[in-house]
This record gives structure tokens, C-alpha cells and sequence, in this order.
């Protein structure tokens, strides 16, 4: 049941439209070939089957819009009559019913056309059929075209009207045209209805949201009603009516007490007396609207009267300025109220309320002294409560004083710092020192330490070092730089001269002086005596007589030269020894042997063997 | 703004520097340079990567522990600005990173004293073994050696003589 929701309800199509849509439908979605020579039941299904899928899609549609468009009876009486006041129920009626009418009688052609198919014996004549059937659907729905259009622009109407919820708190304005029931609730809510000095501006009802005491409140606003009787009321004026009569709501009876509409007080308050039956059951207020222009305290006498009446009556009476904003939250407070009591009242009379009430109990603790203790609120929360009533602006935003400022305003967010020191607010804070994050940093401790001294005992160990390290490189050196070709000589060949001997142990530090008499300097004497650079030449002229003379006496046998002593001569032994002995253990036949025998070469001990066993190789 | 530390070489990033990383888990990786971060991409461990400080420091190259290493330390709370504050918190900054610089430093001294040790060793082994280049063995010693000999052939004589 489409309640509130007019705004789901399908496009209507206009006739025309109608008609091609589903025609073009069936010629798409059914199979198109047909021959002579098929079958006869072929044919007949292929023609029948036109036919029903036309009437199908005709009947779904109408269906739908049948559905989708509220049944006036279904629907909140508000509604009803607002609808009926804008589309005429009746009319919106007989629409619906042509609408069920055409369903009905194109289901009917349908059936009868396919029962006459059954009996086609030819292609021609079940072809014929169909085409009467589909032109008689079409006939039929071209007659419905008025209705079509009326249904489209109710629904065009229907989707626009405002959500009005005919069962939660309303504030309902009402008053002549131009007293200022749009600017009332232009002030209350977000709404933005247009206000202009003509009358009949508003020329629908107007819907705002508004917060009070946490619950959403409705602000309808209505158009001026003038003053003559109801029948006739044109339908602009039966929309104000119609909301007066069905919303349960609390009623704000708008005057203009400057008589700026164009109305005298005296008319305004025939007016009110002549719509009061209607304000039966509601909570009622009367708002002066206007009052920076006069104040009720200006007016006559008998002006004044008419106020006084009517607050003598109970009702209350609020003067108002829609411009200066003056006396608006009041009378919003008050109208809240009343309709909230109005209606806990209300609860409280009917059945439902015992439910509940009956599930309820206050717990009071007992009282156990005489002492008050009445319940604590604290500072805050008074003054919040306070605001959130009177509705006033708490506190000034940076939005309204960038208004105020204009371009003067620079966006200053380092005002609102909470600092130690006030005055420190507009400091630029160092972040980055060196590489170093200051915030890293926060809390200083100074802490000192005393520096090493470095110690100087090894200066005389490294200088001589580094002379032992210069005289090798030095060497080294010389060495290279006497590019010998050819095999080397061993030192022993070139004869040393006395000379650099002598300078050279000089330099290492020994004394070398009074050496006439040294051994080297005898045999060089000796040798000088016998003749310059003889050569070592073998002497085996003679022939040895016996074995211990086989060798010259002057020529040590080569164990025995250059060996001081014996224990000179066991050392050379075992030197002697101790370098046989890897070679001996290896197996080699001398220094010189580095051959590797391969002893199993691999591709004799692998493999398979081509015929026969591998135990043999 | 605050200068980060790259995850992998320890070095600083300078704000619009870099690139940073977000796991999945949540877990943020800042680099200072295309190297350390293609170089996360190889899933390379930093304490084993030798130019990090990760490394250096893991492997003992340089100072750890020290209360002037305490100083710089990402605190999560947050300090209302105060101006006194902030002014003695940098001169105490100055301060103090001279005197961790100066530890360092002698950290490092230190450990390569060790070397200074064994070059030492090295110096006195090498004196020893090669002095015959520079100096004979008996540089000083020819004229006592000698009479040492002489004493003794003539000891030989005159037990000889007995």
C-alpha cells in the first residue's frame, strides 16, 4: 500500500505511445516466420500466440497503474481530501474505473479471439484474426487517451506534494494572505518558502523540520484563506482548509496587527470566528505578527480589546516580529509545549497508555531523615539546557567573523592555543637543529667528561722499525734494479772486496778498524800473493793412490765445508734429513719429482663393460 | 616536520625526501635513497650489510651505550610549548652533542688501540729479527768477546802447561 509514497508510481504512457510500445513488443519478443506450408496447429499457435502475448502486456500494464495510484480510501483521510480538493475524487475515479474497464475488455477480446483461431484453416484467415484482435486492443486502448493524460499529470502532481506525516507533532500556520506565515516558518526551520508582498505567494502547502526537546517537529505552512464561506473556496484556499481539518497539530493563527496585508484586525478576527469550529481539538495560539511596526500597546482601544478578549478566553496571545526575530522562540517554546501536552493527554485518555503504564513503576528510595536531598544538576548542563530552549547563538564562529571581517580576516588558529604563558602563542617553534630533532630533545641534563692523554713510551721500538722496514725496501730495491739476464750467480762466486766489507759493517755499527790481521784480510793477502782472481779449477792430474787421498787435502769434502763443529755438522745432518724425509714418505725420486701418476685413470675402472662382467679389467 | 631515520642504513631523511614503505600489518619503512631500498627489496639483512651503521653498531665499530645517547630519544608524549623550555633544551642540545661527539670519537680511538698494540708486537718482533740489517749483532760487543777469547786460550795454555 503506497502510503506516502506517491513518488514510486510508474510513468503513465500517453495512448499513442501505449499502443506502439506493446505492438512493437509483440513483434520483437514472438517468432516472426511463419509459411504456408507449415502445419495448420503451427500456424494456429504462431497467431495465437501474438495474440495472447498483446493482451498479456496490455493487462500488466493497466495493472500496474491500478495499483501504483492510491486508492482514496486506503490512503489517511488528510490525503484523501487533499487530493480530492487538487484532482477532483471523482474524476480521479471514473479515470481508474475506465482504466479497469479497458483491462477487462481487452481480456475479453482476447479470449474470444483465440477461440475463434482454433477453428482457422488456412494461414490467410488466422492471420485475419489476429489482426482484428490486435486492432481491436488498440481501438480500445485508443479510446482511453483522456484518461491516460489526466492519470499522468496526477502522478506528475502526486510525486511533488510535500511528505507531510499526518500523525507526528505539526505546527500549523494559518491567517490571511500576506500576514507573514511563510517568513514565520523561513525564521523556525531550514525551509525557504518564498515571501513577496502580493498575496497568494504561497500557493501550496509547505512543509519545514524543526528541532525542539530532541524530537522532530513539522511546521506547515498553509496559504492565506480569505474570508467567505466554504463553498466558495477555490482550491488553493481548500488545501489550507483541508490541513486544518485532518492534521492533528497545534494551530498558529497568524494576524498582522499593522494591518500591512490589507486586512483591518476587525476582518482578521471575523475570520478567526468563522474557521474557529475548526480549531475544535487543537491547541491554539495566536501570533501578532508584525509588531516592529506596532506593538499591541499602540493600537486603540478597541483593537486592544479584541487582544484582550481573547486572552480573557485562554488564549495566549504572543507578539511577534518575523524581521527583528523577536517573540519567534517564544511562541515556538509555547505552541511545542501545549501540543505536547496536548497530546500526552490525549495518550493518557485512550486504552494503550495502560499497557505500558502498568509495566512501569518509579522506584523513590525511602526517606530515612528529614534531610532534603534534592537531585543535583550540575552548572553545565542548567546552562545547556537553558540554551538548547531559548535557541540562541552560544558562542561567535570564525565563520561569522570572517563575514564581519570581510577581507580583512586572516585565518588565526594560534589563538585558541592553550598555553602555560599566554603571551608565548604566537612563538615560532624550532623543530630541526643540525640534523637533529628538537623534539627529541626535552628534558636537559648537562654532563661533562675529562679527555685522554696519549702515552709516549714506544716512540724508540717504532722508530727503529721504521728504519728496519726502510733499509729491506731499500734492498728490495737494489735488487731489482741490477736486471740480471741469465742464471744467477751464487754470492759466494763474486769475490768480496775488503773495502766495502769493512764500510758495510761500519754502517751496522761494528768497529772495524786494526782488522790487518783478520782472517779475511790474511786470505786476501794470500791471494793477492798468489795471483788476481784465480780461478777454482779441478786438479786431478794426479792419480789417487789412496782413498782417503781420492780428494784434495786443500778441498774439504763437501759435509765438511764451511761446518765450524761438530755441533754445527749434526745440525747440517739433520737439516739434511728432515728434508729427505717428506720426499721419502711421499715416494718422490727428488725435489725436482712433481709428476702426479694417475694410478686409476677413470675410464678404465668405469663404465660397463660391452659383453661379459666387470670383474675383470 | 621531523627528520626520520632510513630503516636500513640509519641515515636521516629530510622531509620530500625518500620513499616510505607500508606493510600490511601496518609496519612503516622509511628510506633515504633508492640504494638502502633496493637493497630491503634483496631482503638484505642491515646488521649484516657492512656500510650501515645498523652494523657498525651491532658489530661493536662504534659507541652504544652511553647516557649521552639517552638525550635523543623519540618521547610519545607531547609538551606544550614553553619558552624557557625550548631555548634551554637547545643550548642543552649544543652541548651535548659536542660531548657525544668527542665520545665517540674516543670510542673509536680506543678500539683501534688495539691495533696500535699490535703494531707494538709486530715493531719489537721485527727489531728482533731483522736488526742485522740496520746493526751487526755484536755491534758493541767485538772488544769484549775478544778478550773473552783471549782469556780463555790462555787459560787453555796454562792448563795445558799443568
Amino acid at each position: 500500500m503506497a502510503l506516502y509514497n506517491f513518488k514510486k508510481i510508474m510513468v503513465v504512457p500517453t495512448s499513442k505511445e501505449f499502443i506502439d510500445i506493446t505492438l512493437s513488443k509483440t513483434q520483437r519478443k514472438t517468432p516472426t516466420v511463419v509459411h504456408k506450408h507449415y502445419q495448420i496447429h503451427r500456424i494456429r499457435h504462431f497467431y495465437m500466440r501474438k495474440v495472447k502475448f498483446t493482451q498479456q502486456n496490455y493487462h500488466d500494464r493497466l495493472s500496474q497503474i491500478l495499483t501504483d495510484f492510491p486508492k482514496l480510501d486506503d490512503i489517511h483521510p488528510f490525503y484523501a481530501d487533499l487530493m480530492n480538493v487538487l484532482y477532483d475524487k471523482d474524476h480521479y475515479k471514473l479515470a481508474l474505473g475506465q482504466i479497469n474497464i479497458a483491462k477487462n475488455l481487452i481480456d475479453n477480446v482476447s479470449k474470444d479471439y483465440v477461440r475463434l483461431m482454433k477453428y482457422g484453416d488456412s494461414l490467410y484467415r488466422c492471420k485475419q484474426l489476429k489482426r482484428a484482435a490486435l486492432g481491436r486492443m488498440c481501438t480500445i486502448m485508443k479510446r482511453q487517451k483522456q484518461s491516460l493524460e489526466y492519470l499522468e499529470q496526477v502522478r506528475q502532481h502526486l510525486s511533488r506534494l510535500p511528505t507531510i506525516d499526518p500523525n507526528t507533532r505539526t505546527l500549523l500556520l494559518c491567517g490571511y494572505p500576506n500576514v507573514g506565515k511563510s517568513s514565520f516558518i523561513n525564521k523556525v526551520t531550514r525551509a525557504d518558502v518564498e515571501v513577496q508582498p502580493y498575496a497568494f505567494t504561497t500557493k501550496s502547502l509547505f512543509v519545514g523540520h524543526m528541532d525542539y526537546k530532541y524530537l522532530r517537529w513539522q511546521v506547515v505552512d498553509t496559504p492565506g484563506i480569505l474570508d467567505h464561506p466554504l463553498e466558495e473556496r477555490n482550491t488553493i484556499e481548500m488545501q489550507a482548509i483541508t490541513a486544518l481539518a485532518h492534521l492533528r497539530s497545534a494551530v498558529l493563527y497568524v494576524m498582522d496587527v499593522s494591518e500591512q496585508c490589507g486586512q483591518t484586525l476587525e476582518q482578521q478576527l471575523e475570520l478567526f470566528n468563522n474557521i474557529r469550529p475548526l480549531f475544535a481539538n487543537k491547541p491554539l495560539l495566536i501570533v501578532a505578527n508584525k509588531c516592529d511596526v506596532k506593538k499591541i500597546s499602540e493600537l486603540t482601544e478597541e483593537d486592544q480589546k479584541i487582544f484582550a478578549d481573547l486572552t480573557a478566553e485562554g488564549i495566549s496571545v504572543i507578539e511577534t516580529s518575523t524581521l527583528t526575530e523577536e517573540g519567534v522562540m517564544t511562541v515556538k517554546t509555547e505552541a511545542c509545549d501545549k501540543l505536547l501536552a496536548h497530546r500526552v493527554d490525549g495518550k493518557m485518555k485512550g486504552k494503550k497508555v495502560h499497557d505500558v503504564l502498568n509495566r512501569l513503576h518509579l522506584a523513590v528510595p525511602a526517606k530515612r531523615d528529614e534531610k532534603a536531598r534534592p537531585p543535583f544538576i550540575p552548572e553545565g548542563a542548567r546552562i545547556g539546557r537553558k540554551t538548547m530552549e531559548v535557541d540562541a547563538p552560544k558562542r561567535k564562529t570564525e565563520r561569522d567573523l570572517e563575514v564581519e571581517m570581510g577581507d580583512d580576516y586572516i585565518l588565526d588558529l594560534q589563538k585558541y592555543w592553550d598555553l602555560m604563558n599566554q603571551d608565548e602563542k604566537y612563538d615560532v617553534i624550532p623543530e630541526i637543529w643540525e640534523g637533529h630533532n628538537i623534539a627529541d630533545y626535552i628534558d636537559p641534563d648537562i654532563m661533562k667528561e675529562e679527555l685522554k692523554v696519549k702515552d709516549e713510551e714506544m716512540q724508540e721500538i717504532r722508530q727503529l722499525a721504521k728504519q728496519i722496514r726502510e733499509k729491506r725496501k731499500l734492498k728490495i730495491v737494489c735488487s731489482k734494479d741490477k736486471d740480471v739476464h741469465g742464471p744467477r750467480l751464487p754470492r759466494t762466486v763474486k769475490k768480496v772486496e775488503r773495502k766495502t766489507l769493512e764500510k758495510e759493517m761500519g754502517d751496522l755499527g761494528l768497529d772495524m778498524t786494526g782488522k790487518d790481521d783478520s782472517h779475511y784480510a790474511v786470505n786476501a793477502r794470500r791471494s793477492r800473493s798468489v795471483g788476481v782472481a784465480k780461478k777454482r779449477k779441478r786438479e786431478a792430474s794426479v792419480v789417487p793412490t789412496s782413498r782417503t787421498r781420492s780428494q784434495s787435502a786443500s778441498r774439504p769434502p763437501r759435509d765438511q765445508s764451511g761446518v765450524r763443529d761438530p755441533k754445527m755438522a749434526k745440525q747440517a745432518k739433520k737439516l739434511m734429513k728432515n728434508q729427505q724425509k717428506d720426499m721419502n714418505r711421499q715416494g718422490k725420486k727428488g725435489e725436482a719429482d712433481r709428476h702426479v701418476f694417475d694410478l686409476k685413470p677413470k675410464h678404465l675402472f668405469s663404465g660397463k663393460r660391452k659383453s661379459g662382467t666387470n670383474d675383470h679389467r | 616536520m621531523r627528520i626520520e631515520k632510513c630503516y636500513f642504513c640509519s641515515g636521516p631523511v629530510y622531509p620530500g625526501h625518500g620513499t616510505m614503505f607500508v606493510r600490511n600489518d601496518c609496519m612503516t619503512f622509511r628510506f633515504c635513497k633508492s640504494k638502502c631500498l633496493k637493497n630491503f627489496k634483496k631482503k638484505r639483512n642491515p646488521r649484516k650489510t657492512r656500510w650501515t651503521k645498523a652494523f657498525r653498531k651491532a658489530s661493536g665499530k662504534e659507541l652504544t651505550v652511553d647516557n649521552c645517547l639517552e638525550f635523543e630519544k623519540r618521547r610519545n608524549v607531547t609538551v606544550k610549548y614553553q619558552r624557557e623550555l625550548w631555548s634551554k633544551t637547545v643550548e642543552a642540545m649544543r652541548k651535548v652533542e659536542g660531548i657525544k661527539r668527542k665520545r665517540q670519537a674516543q670510542f673509536i680511538f680506543n678500539r683501534l688501540k688495539k691495533g696500535k698494540q699490535l703494531e707494538k708486537e709486530e715493531a719489537i718482533s721485527e727489531v728482533k729479527k731483522n736488526i742485522h740489517l740496520i746493526k751487526a749483532p755484536h755491534a758493541g760487543k767485538a772488544k769484549v768477546l775478544e778478550e773473552k777469547m783471549v782469556q780463555k786460550l790462555q787459560e787453555d795454555v796454562e792448563m795445558g802447561d799443568d
